[in-house]
C-alpha cells in the first residue's frame, strides 16, 4: 500500500461532491466557512438568527465530512511513517486511538444529520483537513491537523453545543459535548508530541508553528472565528488551555482573527 | 405558462442562466395555478438564502442568489432549491389573496415562530404537489422556534398535513405548542 495518499483519490460515493480550495477561494462572493459565508455580516451563530437553523445544518455537515477526513488523516499517520526516533510507537498508538474517536464521531454526525434534517452529501465537501494531513513531515502534520484544525474543532463544537443549549435541543447539546471532550484530547496529543519531538530542534518547532499559522489563517476569513461577541464561531479559551495551548498562543489566534476582520471588505 | 422577467439578464458571480430560471419559475407558477406575469429580482452577490415578496399585485419577488443555489455545487443553479424557494413565495401570495389571511401581519412584521409555522404549512402543500419537500429540515426549523417536544412535533404534523388553514388557525397551532 502506498504512502502519502493524495486527497483527490479519497474514496467517496456518488452522494459526495468535492469543492477544491481553488474553487472555494475564487468564489467572488467570499469563501464559505463554518456554515456561513465570509462576505456575510458577522453574527454569532445562534438559533435566534433567521437563518440560524439552516446555518447549523450546513456547519454540522462540514463537521461530518471533517470527521471522515480526520479519520482518514489519523489512519494515514499510523501507516505513512515507520516507527523510529521521529515517530515513536506511542505516537502511532495515539493516532490509532484518534481513529477510534473519529469513527465514533462519524457515526454521531450521521445521526445528527438525520436529527437536523440534512441529507449526507447535501453540501459540498472541502478537503482542506485531509490535505493538511498529507504533509510529509510528521511534526508538521500533527501540528497542522491536531493543533490548528482540531483546535478549530474545539471552537466549532463548543459553539454548536451552545447552539443546542439555546435551542433547547438536548440531542445536539449532548452529542457536541461528548465530541468536544475527545477533541480536547486530540489537540493535547498534538501539543504534547510537538513539544516532545522538537525538544532539541528549535528550527523544526518554528517551522511547525508557522505551518499551524498558515492553516489557522485559512480559517480566519473575515474574523469568522474569534473572541468578539459577533464572531460566528467563538474562540474557546478554556478548552484550548486544557489542550496545551499557552495564553500567548491563544492571544495570537484571537489577534489573527481581529486582523482578518479588519482587512475584510466592508 | 405565465410570463417571467428575471433581473439581471446575465450573471457575473454565479453560473446562472436567466432563461433557465425563468422556465423553473414559470413551471412552478403553472402548477400552482398562477397565470399572471411574474418579476424576479436576484441579488447574485449574496450567497445567503433570503427571499421575499416585494409586491402581491403585480407579482414581484426578490431573492438572494444563494436561495437558488445548488448546495452541493456552490455558484451553480439548483433547480430543486429554486422550486422550493419560488414555490414558498407564490403559495404565500395565494394565501394572502385567499381572504383567509386578511388578519396576518405584513411579511416584515412576522416573528420567527410565525414564519416557521407558515413555512411548514406552505412546504407541506408544495410537497404534495411534487414541488420541494425536505420535511425533516422543516421539522428541525420548527422545533428550533417552538421547542423540541412531542407537542411541537404534533403541531408540525398538523400544519404539514392540513390543506388550507387560515392565518388564525396557523397562529393558534403555533402558539399552542411554543415552549415558554
Amino acid at each position: 500500500m502506498r504512502k502519502i495518499f493524495p486527497a483527490e483519490e479519497l474514496a467517496r460515493d456518488a452522494r459526495f461532491i468535492r469543492q477544491t480550495n481553488e474553487q472555494r477561494l475564487s468564489d467572488p462572493r467570499g469563501p464559505r466557512v463554518a456554515g456561513g459565508n465570509a462576505s456575510e455580516q458577522l453574527a454569532k451563530l445562534t438559533p435566534g438568527l433567521p437563518n440560524g437553523p439552516d446555518r447549523a445544518r450546513a456547519l454540522m455537515h462540514g463537521i461530518f465530512v471533517g470527521e471522515i477526513q480526520a479519520l482518514e488523516g489519523a489512519g494515514r499517520t499510523c501507516w505513512d511513517f515507520e516507527v523510529g526516533e521521529d515517530v515513536p510507537f506511542a505516537l502511532k498508538l495515539d493516532m490509532a486511538r484518534q481513529c477510534w474517536d473519529e469513527s465514533r464521531h462519524c457515526e454521531i454526525s450521521v445521526a445528527l444529520a438525520e436529527h437536523m434534517g440534512t441529507e449526507l452529501g447535501e453540501f459540498a465537501e472541502n478537503g482542506l483537513l485531509y490535505e493538511a494531513s498529507c504533509n510529509p513531515d510528521p511534526v508538521l502534520r500533527l501540528t497542522g491537523v491536531n493543533r490548528a484544525l482540531e483546535g478549530l474543532a474545539i471552537d466549532v463544537f463548543n459553539t454548536m453545543k451552545e447552539f443546542g443549549n439555546l435551542a433547547g435541543d438536548p440531542v445536539l447539546e449532548f452529542c457536541e459535548d461528548w465530541m468536544l471532550a475527545d477533541e480536547v484530547t486530540h489537540v493535547k496529543m498534538g501539543s504534547d508530541w510537538l513539544r516532545r519531538l522538537t525538544e532539541n530542534d528549535k528550527e523544526r518547532l518554528e517551522k511547525a508553528l508557522e505551518f499551524q499559522k498558515v492553516v489557522d489563517r485559512l480559517f480566519s476569513f473575515n474574523g469568522f472565528r474569534g473572541e468578539d461577541d459577533d464572531s460566528p464561531i467563538q474562540l474557546t479559551r478554556r478548552f484550548r488551555e486544557l489542550a496545551g495551548f499557552t495564553d500567548d498562543e491563544i492571544d495570537e489566534i484571537a489577534d489573527m482573527s481581529r486582523e482578518a476582520k479588519a482587512e475584510a471588505p466592508s | 405558462m405565465p410570463q417571467v422577467s428575471v433581473t439581471p439578464e446575465s450573471f457575473e458571480m454565479v453560473f446562472y442562466d436567466a432563461a433557465v430560471i425563468g422556465e423553473v419559475v414559470a413551471e412552478v407558477a403553472e402548477r400552482l395555478g398562477v397565470e399572471e406575469e411574474i418579476t424576479l429580482e436576484i441579488d447574485e452577490k449574496s450567497p445567503l438564502g433570503r427571499s421575499k415578496v416585494v409586491s402581491h399585485d403585480p407579482i414581484e419577488l426578490w431573492v438572494d442568489g444563494g436561495a437558488l443555489e445548488n448546495t452541493q455545487r456552490p455558484r451553480q443553479f439548483g433547480k430543486a432549491r429554486s422550486r422550493d424557494t419560488i414555490g414558498r413565495l407564490l403559495i404565500r401570495i395565494l394565501d394572502r389573496r385567499s381572504g383567509r389571511f386578511d388578519d396576518a401581519p405584513p411579511d416584515d412584521e412576522l416573528e420567527l415562530t410565525q414564519i416557521a409555522a407558515w413555512d411548514v404549512h406552505c412546504v407541506g402543500r408544495l410537497a404534495r404537489l411534487g414541488i420541494g419537500g425536505q420535511q425533516k429540515r422543516r421539522l428541525y426549523q420548527f422545533r428550533n422556534r417552538h421547542g423540541f417536544t412531542d407537542l411541537a412535533d404534533a403541531a408540525f404534523n398538523q400544519l404539514w398535513e392540513s390543506s388550507e388553514l387560515s392565518w388564525s388557525e396557523i397562529e393558534r397551532i403555533s402558539q399552542g405548542c411554543r415552549t415558554p
